[in-house]
Order: structure tokens, then sequence, then C-alpha cells
């Protein structure tokens, strides 16, 4: 039995997607089977532990032990206090100060920047070491290492063209992030005030953020060939392995919505499920971006 | 002037101590109290600096002191125990007593600027005395190989507190001289 809608204004009764037939059913199996396999990713993704190593430096005796540990940005330090007195772990440049550990106590913090950290204890100034940052995930455009990464690390008001995929990839990021959630909200927005120009921004944001995706993801993949093992490696198996399965995602959801367009009817709640879901994997996707290279 | 004066009574202090201990070569139980005396004095001024003095600086210098001179106290202290070592009186601790005494004097009739000045100044020109006596004397002194690490394992603690006495100095010459 096929049943067409060809009503343009949104109604009530019309809100059924018009679907033809056994082809259309076969295509909402294909998408929902896709959406599965995102949160199944999902849920993968979230019992995987992540990379970020943790180092330890010791203070005994008046000591830190090792006085220059070689970390990655990303990674956390552990200062564990097993002298007899309290110290400090205070950088030199302020950027950090543990305040007064007690014997038997431990401090961490995650290094945020590259280059040479030199820290002492503040009540004892002749206890001084020092920590050598290497880029990681997180600056992995900084390659420079000495003090001249200070200013890396807080960020130079200069521009450049973006030439190197960990500079392409954030700014793609940001597209792919913020048009979901825009084609999500304009096709609900359209249905609350029953109006089609929202469907239609939503279904040509749809669109777009299927055109623009794919690239997103192709910067990622050349990130990750430009700097192996420069990445925290489960992290972006899951990583990329979420986000090219994304990017077909929102090809099949653009093919999906595009549908209801050249029919002019509002999209299904199937398809809105669909997007739904679309979204929450990729908030997870962008939170192990943001793991990555902000650290834990 | 004040500033010279400090300087000048410093080191006299530290003529002085370095003197006495120079005087004659103290046995393992003499040793044990000369540095226990020392940790004492310490803890004792640093008390009437929390008591006398408003400025944070001095106040978390002076918590610094207690606390660190109190776990090395109660570091010699179980140290001696085991080794079965009393500490005994020196002539070296009793100096080290009445010149405490007078410097407990001097500081008690000084408030505000000019107290916190004199204890920094006191307590570089102490811990540069103490470093002094204990690489000096003491630990070629000490008899006990034990007893002779764990002093030679103190001189940094006292390097540390030294330089944070030289920290906080400049400190208050550098406030005073801004607010003036």
């Amino acid at each position: 039995m096929r049943r067409v809608n060809s009503t343009r204004i949104p109604k009530p009764q019309a809100d059924r997607p018009a679907i033809a037939g056994s082809r259309a059913a076969r295509g909402r199996c294909v998408v929902i089977a896709a959406a599965l396999l995102i949160a199944g990713m999902c849920c993968f993704a979230a019992q995987a532990p992540t990379s970020s190593s943790q180092q330890v430096v010791v203070i005994k005796q008046m000591h830190f032990d090792p006085s220059t540990l070689n970390v990655k940005a990303g990674d956390t330090v552990e200062w564990k206090n097993e002298d007899i007195f309290s110290h400090t772990v205070t950088a030199n440049d302020g950027s950090f100060d543990s305040g007064l550990i007690a014997p038997g106590s431990s401090w961490r913090t995650t290094i945020r920047k590259t280059g040479s950290i030199a820290y002492h204890c503040r009540p004892h100034p002749n206890m001084a070491a020092e920590l050598i940052a290497q880029q990681g995930a997180a600056h992995g455009q900084h390659e420079h290492g000495g003090t001249q990464d200070e200013e890396h690390g807080q960020g130079s008001l200069r521009w450049s063209p973006p030439k190197k995929p960990d500079e392409i990839h954030p700014i793609l990021v940001n597209f792919t992030a913020a048009l979901l959630p825009l084609a999500l909200l304009s096709d609900l927005l359209g249905r609350l005030f029953r109006r089609p120009g929202l469907h239609a921004a939503g279904a040509w944001i749809m669109v777009y953020e299927a055109a623009i995706t794919p690239l997103t993801v192709l910067a990622g993949w050349w990130w990750k060939s430009a700097q192996p093992n420069q990445l925290p490696a489960k992290l972006i198996t899951v990583h990329q392995w979420l986000g090219t399965g994304a990017a077909l995602l929102f090809i099949v959801l653009a093919a999906w919505r595009w549908r209801f367009h050249n029919r002019a009817v509002p999209p299904s709640w199937t398809y809105l499920a669909v997007a739904l879901v679309a979204l929450v994997a990729l908030i997870y996707q962008g939170s192990l971006g943001g793991a990555m290279v902000f650290g834990q | 002037m004040k500033k010279l004066v400090s300087t000048v009574v410093g080191f006299a202090f530290t003529l002085s101590v370095g003197a006495i201990a120079h005087a004659q070569a103290p046995t393992d139980p003499q040793i044990v109290g000369i540095v226990q005396t020392a940790n004492r004095i310490d803890i004792s001024q640093a008390r009437l600096a929390l008591r006398k003095s408003t400025n944070p600086q001095v106040k978390e210098f002076a918590n610094q002191m207690i606390s660190d001179h109190t776990a090395l106290e109660k570091s010699v202290s179980d140290l001696a125990n085991k080794l079965g070592v009393k500490e005994e009186p020196s002539d070296t601790a009793t100096q080290l007593k009445q010149q405490a005494a007078e410097e407990t004097k001097k500081l008690s009739a000084l408030k505000g600027k000019d107290f916190d000045r004199e204890y920094a100044s006191h307590e570089i020109a102490y811990h540069q005395a103490v470093i002094d006596a204990a690489t000096s004397t003491l630990i070629p002194n000490a008899k006990n190989a034990e007893l002779k690490s764990a002093l030679q394992g103190a001189a940094p603690l006292l390097q540390g507190h030294l330089q944070h006495a030289q920290q906080l100095q400049q400190s208050l010459q550098g406030g005073s001289s801004s607010g003036r």
C-alpha cells in the first residue's frame, strides 16, 4: 500500500513520512544499523583506557628524583613526597604551584605546554629540577624546544595560513561540530513552529555537514600519518574510526534528509532520532579529540 | 644603617659559633646535643616570629622553620634512640643557648618591620653559622657512620633555609624601599 503525502505545509497527520514501500524500509534499516554501529563504537570507546601516561617524581632527602624528567604534553606528572619535610612543586614561571605537600602525600598535574619547565621548592629554593616536555598530541605544531615554547604555550596572536594537518583538522572540526546540531535544531524548531523554511534550512545544513565532515576526517588521518606515535595510540584509534563512521553516517543522513526535502515534507521522527544518536556520538568524538589535545 | 648593624651582628654571631665549634672536638652524644639545641632554638624563635610579625611571608617562613626543624629534631631523636646515644651538654650547646637568649631579648624589643628585618637577618646568620659548624666540626668529628650520614643529609635542608631566609630578606628590603 502506497501512501503519498502531497501537502507542502506540515500538518499533524502529515508528520508521518511518506516513505515508498520496501525500498524506503531498507534504507531506514541501513541507517538504523549505522546508528547502532556508532552507538556500539561509543560503548567500546568508553571502555578504552586513556593512553596519556603518568610519570612520577619522588621527593626524597631534599631532592627531586629524577632532577630532569622527559615528558610529553598531555602527560600527568605525580610528585610523591617521601621526605620527612613538607615541600612544594613550584614552576619558576608561575604556571603551577602545588602548595605544601606533606610528607607521605603526593600531588599531580597535567603538563600542557612544551619546552623546558624549571621548577623548585618554595621553602627550600636550593631544591630545583626541570621537566622537559616534548610535543605530544597537544602541541603537534610546536616543534621547537627551549624557552621559545613559553610563547607557544601562551599562544601567539600572529596569524599564518593553516598548512599542516594539525592546524587544518581543528579548524574543520568546528564546522562538523556546529552543523549537525544546527540541522537537528532547525528541524525540531520547524516541527515545533510548523515552519517549512526551518525544515529547508535543516536539509541544507545537513548537506553541508555531509560535505565538510569527510574533509575533517581526511585532515585527521593526515595528522595521524604525519605524526605517527605522537598521538595516544588507543584514543586515536577510536577517534579515527568513529570519525570515519560518522562521516559516512552523515552522508547517509544527508541523502535521507534530502528525500524529505524533495517531497517538501518534514523529516520523520526516525530520522530525527538517528540524527540525535549521531549528535551524541559526535559529542563523544569531540571529547576524545579534546582529551588528546588538552590532556585528561 | 640598621641593615649594616644587622649584618655586623650576624657576622659576629657566625664567627662566635664557628669559634666555639672549633674549640674542641665534640663526642657523638655532644654532637646530638648541639644539633638538638640548634633545632629547638630555631623553633623557639620561629614561634616568637609567629606571635610578633604580621607579615605573611615572615609567618610562612616561621611556620616552615617550625615544621622542618621539628621533623629534623624527631629524626635525630629517633636515630639517637636507635643508636643508644643520649644527648649530652657541651660548651657549644651552652653558648648557643646564651646567644639565642640574647637574640630573643633583642627580637622581643622590636616591632613591625624592624622585627621582620632583624628576624630575617638573624636567620641568615644563624643558618650560615650552623652550616659552617656542621661542615667544619660536627660532621668530621662524628664517630658513628649513621650519625655522620644523618648530619650530611641535613646539610641541604639548612642550605635551603639559608637561601629561603636570604630571599625573605630581599623581599623585605624591596617592600621597604618601594613603600617609602
